[in-house]
């Protein structure tokens, strides 16, 4: 019944944004071949022929990356490709894109360890000093104030806020779109807050006195007593922000 | 030896720059030295006022900017308090005639006949505000104890230090009594907030109405509290160093409370 209405391919798959099985761009001094796997390999040759016969001579000797897009058990086609392409095509050498550099668990863990903290570039600007009315701090990086924000004055981050003082002023973290910032402050008492562009209350009575985190929740920003609901707490291992 | 330019600001209107300009104009005149106080309040011109002097104006400080007169014309000389002049506001002109080229020419010649030169400071921090600052070595931030007062200061403070002044600030009409219910806030609460040193306290005083009205200089009254602030001021900015800051005290004794009930005490 869908297909029906909408035009589903022929074989019955939902209708999708058409992807081309075959894509071809030049990524440095090489060829990058985007390879849909699930598309037949009789297909894949057709097009990657009819990509690479407009290279003409440029395809001799070439670097060609075959990319499939990260699926697994591919290196029968890759094999297949790479000698289709060497004797068509008279193309230099064939490769797999290079695997990218994800640190696990363990790594991060050994960074610790390791004192590789030493090495690590730090994510935010911190400023001592009273923030007066009228003056605004913008940054694309977290924001520390060590000292007090005035009524009036305005800090914008796109990362998160840290007052290691009182802060009255009009604070917006994560501008404009990053929903995991948070803001912190000793004494919190703003006259505005933002969070990701969503706007909160500012100081709420009943945390009077306390450290406050404010944070993005189900789209609200709520306030929590910092000291009493410890939200970094669960975290067993330190993390860099 | 030179002048200090020393400009007396707040941003918010109605704090008592005016007042203050005058009564420590006339303070640290009568300590002996040659002081000198301008209106920098072109178009809404007070001092000449408060000061007693609005009779004997001709030429103003936007004549003596724009070259009309030279400086001795302009200078009005108070005849109560030797060594006190006053250059006077234009009423008719608005704050864009002056240029701060101009203001710091005549700074500079003002600088080398007295001893002080008040500038007393436009509300705002627009033109006025910049003109009256150009020339100025130190300032004086007058703030009241209440929030919005608190915040145009504090704006204030961040523009002056931002040209390399570091003002002092002067908390003017505290009510002690208030203070001491909780309704209004105290002057560690203000200095709390801006974080600048702190010059002096100054009290709620009505006499400040009557010596405003009559012309007559709040620091000649010697019963006045807020006069005996606004000298014991002057003898700091005159650079003695041993004098106390007193905070205003809420007067509760019996006698104090008959007395005020009678009418003999204000």
């Amino acid at each position: 019944m869908w297909n029906k209405l909408f035009g589903g391919k022929k074989n019955g798959t939902p209708m999708t944004t058409e992807i081309p099985p075959v894509k071809l761009k030049g990524v440095g001094d090489s060829f990058w071949v985007t390879v849909d796997p699930s598309t037949p390999e009789d297909v894949i040759h057709e097009k990657i022929s009819e990509l690479f016969e407009r290279l003409q001579h440029l395809a001799i000797n070439a670097k060609v990356i075959i990319d499939v897009g990260g699926a697994e058990g591919c290196d029968e086609l890759v094999n297949n490709l790479r000698d289709f392409l060497k004797k068509r095509f008279d193309v230099g050498i064939v490769t797999t894109p290079p695997e990218k550099r994800s640190q696990s668990v363990e790594n991060s863990r050994q960074v610790d360890l390791g004192k590789g903290w030493i090495t690590h570039r730090t994510d935010a600007l911190i400023l001592t000093g009273r923030i007066r009315s009228g003056q605004k701090i913008e940054t694309r990086r977290h924001l520390i104030i060590v000292g007090n924000v005035n009524p009036g004055a305005e800090l914008t981050s796109s990362g998160n806020i840290i007052v290691l003082g009182s802060l009255q002023g009009q604070v917006n973290a994560g501008y404009p779109d990053n929903e995991d910032a948070f803001i912190i402050a000793i004494d919190f008492k703003p006259t505005l807050v933002h969070i990701a562009g969503i706007p909160g209350d500012g100081a709420d009575p009943s945390l009077a006195g306390k450290i406050v985190y404010a944070s993005i929740h189900k789209n609200k920003v709520i306030l929590q007593d910092y000291m009493q609901d410890q939200p970094f707490g669960k975290i067993p291992w330190p993390t860099a922000l | 030896m030179e002048g200090k330019i020393i400009v007396v600001t707040s941003g918010k209107g109605g704090v008592g720059k005016t007042t203050a300009t005058a009564s420590i104009g006339a303070a640290l005149a009568l300590e002996g030295n040659r002081v000198a106080v301008i209106d920098m309040d072109i178009g809404l011109r007070n001092l000449d006022v408060v000061l007693g002097l609005e009779n004997r104006i001709v030429f103003n400080i936007v004549d003596v900017v724009n070259k009309r007169c030279n400086l001795a014309q302009a200078l009005i000389r108070d005849r109560r308090i030797e060594n006190l002049f006053l250059v006077p506001a234009s009423q008719s002109d608005n704050k864009d005639v002056l240029t701060a080229i101009g203001v710091q020419r005549v700074a500079k010649m003002l600088k080398s006949e007295f001893d002080y030169i008040l500038m007393d400071s436009p509300a705002g921090i627009e033109k006025g505000f910049e003109n009256s600052v150009v020339a100025a070595d130190e300032a004086i931030v007058i703030c009241t104890p209440d929030v919005s007062s608190i915040r145009d200061a504090d704006r204030v403070i961040g523009l002056l230090y931002s040209r390399s002044i570091t003002p002092k600030l002067i908390v003017n009409r505290i009510v002690p009594e208030m203070v001491a219910r909780g309704d209004m806030l105290s002057h560690e609460d203000v200095i709390d907030v801006l974080s600048i040193d702190l010059l002096g306290l100054v009290p709620m005083d009505n006499q400040v109405v009557v010596s405003t009205n009559t012309g007559m200089p709040l620091v000649m009254h010697n019963q006045s509290l807020a006069g005996q602030a606004f000298r014991r001021i002057a003898k700091r900015l005159n650079g003695e160093v041993d004098i106390p800051i007193k905070v205003p005290t809420a007067r509760t004794g019996v006698w104090d409370k008959i007395s005020q009930k009678l009418g003999l005490n204000r």
